[in-house]
């Protein structure tokens, strides 16, 4: 089976990419959209006072 | 001249890095005709094989934004190094591990646990965690190994210039362009920003006055000349290297040190932990435990962009 | 009195890191105290010894 990576997946905002699968017919069989980043928000914004959170979230995403 | 060859790229990143050099407005005119660019994944459609087939030295410049904390981001740090005459750390994430950074607080079991099963939005009975290996029935999907440390760009590969802030302001973007462009880059090694902290470029005024009692940001406004830490609030200007002209205390907000420490400061927090020493005044050890209260979170404040860069790097592990 | 201020705020901000409180201390001996100062001096190095060694180690890439 042939295997097509499109690897970043560009002009967008945010880190993904897509593996496509293609049978011997150059048909597409299954196509997969991988995001390869986790930074932890959800974490680590725990614990700072919740005053700081809108110096903190924008950075999740500053496009 | 030859145009110069360009590439950018983020990391561990938000995206804000590549809007500042789009921020540039107009002006992004004479950065095409200065050089053009060969990789920069939010606004073109080169992909890693592209950068990958490139030979070893043939970009000019490449600023890097965003921290490293994955296998990807390291490969691709060792890749465009391989093939950049010029590295920069673009960005207080690449600088010094920046707010992603504030994950060295955590283990990547920690968050991992938290961002894919605890978080209220989840549903994930089965506790499924992304996995580096996966059979489909098509084949194999991978994806990068998560570190458990977030790292500056500097922590992984050589890198020639510095660009701090959070993101780095038009001027110093021009800064960095006009340096290229009349081929008068400063000495390997320099941070392209003030040489100053950014108390000294702070317009506000001074009385070397102290304080009684540290305010949070919510609890006073405070007033527009007055020094901020002398009214209270915590702000990281004196142990901030300057540069940045001075955003966030020109609208009343006190600094949070994205511009990392200064020159001759080792460690940023440190420093802070002195500043606010300093300036608060005590009679006895009750107002000492009231001081250390009303700094609610040092290490998250102090070390806000600079936990990477930092002497103690992360949360140092619970042993076993 | 400055350091009397900057240790506890240090150990507060050292313990947000993990680090144990009793690795640092503070404490106020005059110079006629050679026997006081000798027995916090030994008393630290114990309990040191006793915390054992920092396992700077244990962080890194791969955790």
């Amino acid at each position: 089976m042939k295997k097509i990576s499109i690897d970043p997946i560009t002009r967008l905002e945010g880190h993904g990419k897509i593996e496509i699968f293609l049978n011997d017919e150059g048909d597409v069989v299954n196509t997969y959209f991988q995001i390869p980043e986790l930074r932890g928000f959800e974490k680590f914004c725990e614990g700072r006072p919740v005053e700081e959170m809108p110096r903190i979230v924008p950075r999740i995403c500053g496009v | 001249m030859a145009k110069l060859k360009l590439a950018l790229y983020w990391a561990g990143a938000c995206g804000g890095c590549d809007v500042a050099v789009l921020d540039v407005n107009e002006k992004i005119l004479d950065v095409a005709n200065l050089a053009d660019i060969v990789f920069w994944p939010i606004a073109l459609d080169f992909k890693y094989h592209h950068v990958e087939a490139m030979p070893d030295k043939s970009i000019d410049v490449c600023l890097f934004n965003g921290c490293v904390r994955s296998s990807e981001q390291e490969h691709i740090a060792k890749l465009l190094r391989n093939k950049s005459q010029v590295l920069v750390a673009f960005g207080s994430c690449a600088c010094f591990g920046g707010i992603p950074a504030l994950a060295n607080f955590a283990t990547r079991a920690e968050i991992m646990e938290r961002a894919y099963i605890e978080a209220p939005s989840n549903e994930n009975p089965n506790k499924t965690l992304p996995q580096i290996k996966f059979k489909v029935d098509e084949g194999e999907l991978t994806l990068p190994e998560l570190y458990d440390d977030v790292l500056t760009l500097a922590q992984v590969v050589p890198v020639e210039y510095f660009v701090p802030g959070c993101p780095p302001t038009v001027d110093l973007i021009l800064k960095v362009v006009n340096a290229l462009a009349t081929n008068s880059l400063p000495p390997v090694g320099a941070v392209i920003a003030s040489e100053k902290t950014l108390c000294d470029e702070c317009d506000r005024k001074k009385e070397n006055k102290k304080i009684t009692k540290i305010y949070r940001t919510h609890e006073i406004i405070p007033d527009p000349e007055k020094c901020l830490l002398e009214q209270g609030l915590l702000c990281m200007g004196s142990a901030t290297r300057g540069g940045c002209g001075s955003l966030c205390v020109k609208v009343n907000i006190p600094c949070r040190g994205c511009f990392g420490p200064p020159a001759g400061v080792a460690d940023q927090g440190a420093k802070l932990v002195s500043a606010v020493a300093s300036i608060y005044e005590t009679k006895g050890t009750e107002d000492i435990e009231k001081m250390v209260n009303e700094v609610v979170d040092p290490a998250g404040t102090f070390y806000r962009f600079g936990m990477s860069s930092s002497m103690l790097k992360r949360k140092h592990l619970q042993r076993k | 009195m400055k350091a009397a201020r900057r240790i506890p705020l240090l150990k507060k901000m050292l313990s947000q890191f993990g680090i144990e409180d009793k690795r640092l201390m503070l404490d106020w001996v005059s110079a006629s105290e050679g026997d006081r100062f000798a027995s916090i001096v030994n008393e630290v190095t114990e309990q040191v010894r006793a915390l054992g060694p920092l396992n700077w180690n244990q962080g890194g890439k791969h955790g």
